[in-house]
């Protein structure tokens, strides 16, 4: 693992379903601690290429570089162990436990007794707090059952459990779907915690102003291609519908894309 | 804003409202029934809830693990058929004899366990590599089951088990019988195993969301397999402690305990949605129908009434569900 490697680099990414042509060469670069919002129509191809980088699907050609290395996960369950996953909503938490039993869930702390695992709620607590208030977050009691917390505590959860164990590159689809405006204003600034400390995030969403406030870099997806990959702070929203839209301006989108990360 | 000690108080009573709802209603007969009030009594109220209770253990943890068991009754029926004919000495019973004599209570006990244990991995098997709904896989079973149990004893009964099984339903310890303890000490075990272990907490998050715990690598099928095979298991024990107690096993033993069972464990806060429950709830939900009945006994009123209260008694178990959902949600 080399630090000058990009974090990602998909190459020249095709994916055909039968005679579609889901995607048709994408190629992109993200490095650590960088926000990538990606963008586009329904149907653009941003739910395969995810579904690509996060094992769901293979690609049909084309390479995944992940940290410096050809990578073609298999299985959700491969890409989660390199350290990529993606954060669906309420679809990786147990409502029905605690703050502390989610945030362990599959990797229990134990402790055996006549080699009779016992669960060492204790150290599980002590671990989920630090690691809760390390980021920043607010939760009234760990041990309250998460069918009691709101949309924004329990992604909070969701992303910190991500940051403790080792996450690397995290793909949130439509994260803020489900949210009020102050949690989504929170949901955001966790966001830019978590690429602050060195986590790749992906960001698919539909809303422009989200994209503008926490990405980096937004690139754009049309008809299976990259149809604009610009800095944020070298873009507009008008320029970026264009670009979605396919409207003129092709050009431009093209020149906009940066030297460097 | 409320103290974060009347939170917990109240946290503490609605988790266990079925044992305050249980002294409750002991208060109020021993109160309002002459006669009640006696070691006797509640020494029988714990005994009669031995069968039941050990079978309501199995059917609550495949309900916690999110799904559904209704051949408990059947699979103790089963085993309570195979110890009578294996080892009694009168009627259809074979009288096998062990040296030494004592060899007799292990060897049986694993016997009923491997039987329940086998009836169990099927079912397991049907639901999870069949995807089969386990409602339908378990009735199936409730009913051939019972079929095999007719079959093997060609509708006849055995009587007569050795004293060297005999004395565990017999034999009393601090007034309350053997059978009693040891229905007593399933409850602890699997308190235990439920609150303390991985595999507890895993079963209760796989019935919460089997989703989200197969995404975060825990084996779902495997567990959910093996809890079928637990429920098996121990209502093989339950069979097992009923021809104890009984000295012996007839073909339509144990009719009916399915629904109390299922009752008790409705009522003891076991949700039917998977997730959610507890053993201990589960216990008192025993000892709380089996109450209502020894008073009604002893009131001298027709049997008939114990069934209209049980059922009532259902209701207002999922009743009082929701209300303590809507306390929680203004707690948090």
């Amino acid at each position: 693992m080399t630090d000058t490697a990009p974090l990602l680099s998909l190459q020249n990414i095709t994916r055909n379903f039968g005679a579609i042509e889901a995607l048709r060469g994408v190629s992109f670069e993200m490095n650590r601690g960088e926000v990538v919002a990606l963008l586009g129509d329904n149907g653009a191809g941003k739910s395969t290429l995810v579904k690509i980088i996060a094992g769901g699907l293979e690609a049909t050609s084309g390479k995944v570089m992940f940290e410096g290395k050809e990578r073609n996960f298999a299985s959700p369950a491969e890409a989660k162990a390199a350290g990529i996953e993606t954060v669906y909503q309420d679809l990786s938490l147990c409502t029905n436990v605690d703050v502390v039993a989610n945030f362990f869930m599959g990797r229990e702390i134990v402790k055996r007794y006549f080699g009779i695992p016992i669960l060492q709620e204790a150290e599980m607590i002590a671990a989920t707090e630090k690691a809760i208030s390390n980021a920043g977050t607010k939760i009234p009691s760990l041990r309250v059952n998460v069918e009691h917390l709101s949309g924004g505590q329990r992604q909070a959860i969701e992303l910190n459990r991500f940051v403790h164990w080792g996450g690397k590159l995290v793909l949130l689809d439509e994260p803020f779907a489900a949210l009020g405006v102050e949690q989504t204003r929170r949901g955001l600034e966790m966001i830019k915690r978590i690429a602050a400390q060195g986590i790749g995030v992906v960001i698919i969403t539909h809303i422009m102003a989200q994209a503008f406030q926490v990405a980096d870099r937004i690139v754009v997806i049309r008809q299976g291609k990259v149809a604009g990959d610009v800095a944020r702070d070298k873009t507009s929203p008008d320029e970026i519908v264009r670009m979605i839209t396919g409207e003129a301006f092709q050009g431009k989108a093209q020149e906009a894309r940066p030297n460097g990360p | 804003m409320m103290s974060s000690r009347q939170r917990a108080l109240i946290e503490f009573v609605l988790d266990n409202l079925v044992w305050f709802l249980l002294a409750f209603v002991l208060a109020i007969f021993s109160l309002a029934i002459p006669n009640f009030f006696q070691i006797g009594i509640f020494a029988n109220i714990i005994e009669q809830s031995t069968f039941v209770g050990v079978m309501a253990i199995g059917l609550a943890i495949v309900i916690i693990a999110g799904h559904m068991d209704l051949s408990v009754e059947s699979v103790a029926a089963l085993t309570a058929m195979v110890t009578g004919i294996l080892f009694c000495t009168h009627g259809i019973g074979l009288g096998y004899t062990l040296s030494p004599e004592w060899l007799i209570v292990p060897v049986s006990l694993l016997l009923a366990i491997a039987v329940g244990g086998a009836i169990g991995a099927i079912n397991g098997w049907l639901v999870v590599r069949l995807q089969m709904n386990a409602f339908i896989v378990t009735l199936a079973a409730y009913i051939w089951v019972r079929g095999l149990v007719v079959a093997i004893s060609g509708g006849r009964s055995a009587q007569g088990l050795p004293p060297s099984l005999r004395f565990i339903g017999i034999d009393t310890v601090a007034y309350i019988p053997l059978i009693a303890w040891i229905a007593i000490a399933c409850f602890a075990l699997f308190t235990f195993i439920m609150a303390k272990t991985p595999f507890g907490r895993h079963i209760t998050m796989i019935g919460g969301n089997a989703v989200a715990t197969f995404r975060a690598g825990i084996k779902v099928d495997k567990l959910v397999v093996f809890s079928f095979v637990l429920a098996g298991a121990i209502a093989g024990v339950a069979g097992w402690l009923l021809a104890i107690r009984t000295s012996g096993a007839t073909a339509n033993l144990g009719t009916g305990m399915l629904f109390n069972a299922f009752a008790a464990v409705v009522i003891g806060g076991v949700s039917l949605k998977g997730g959610v429950g507890r053993l201990p709830g589960v216990y008192a939900g025993v000892l709380l129908l089996s109450s209502i009945h020894t008073a009604i006994n002893l009131m001298g009123l027709p049997a008939h009434f114990t069934q209209m209260i049980l059922g009532g008694l259902v209701l207002v178990a999922v009743l009082l569900d929701t209300v303590k959902l809507s306390i929680r949600q203004k707690l948090a």
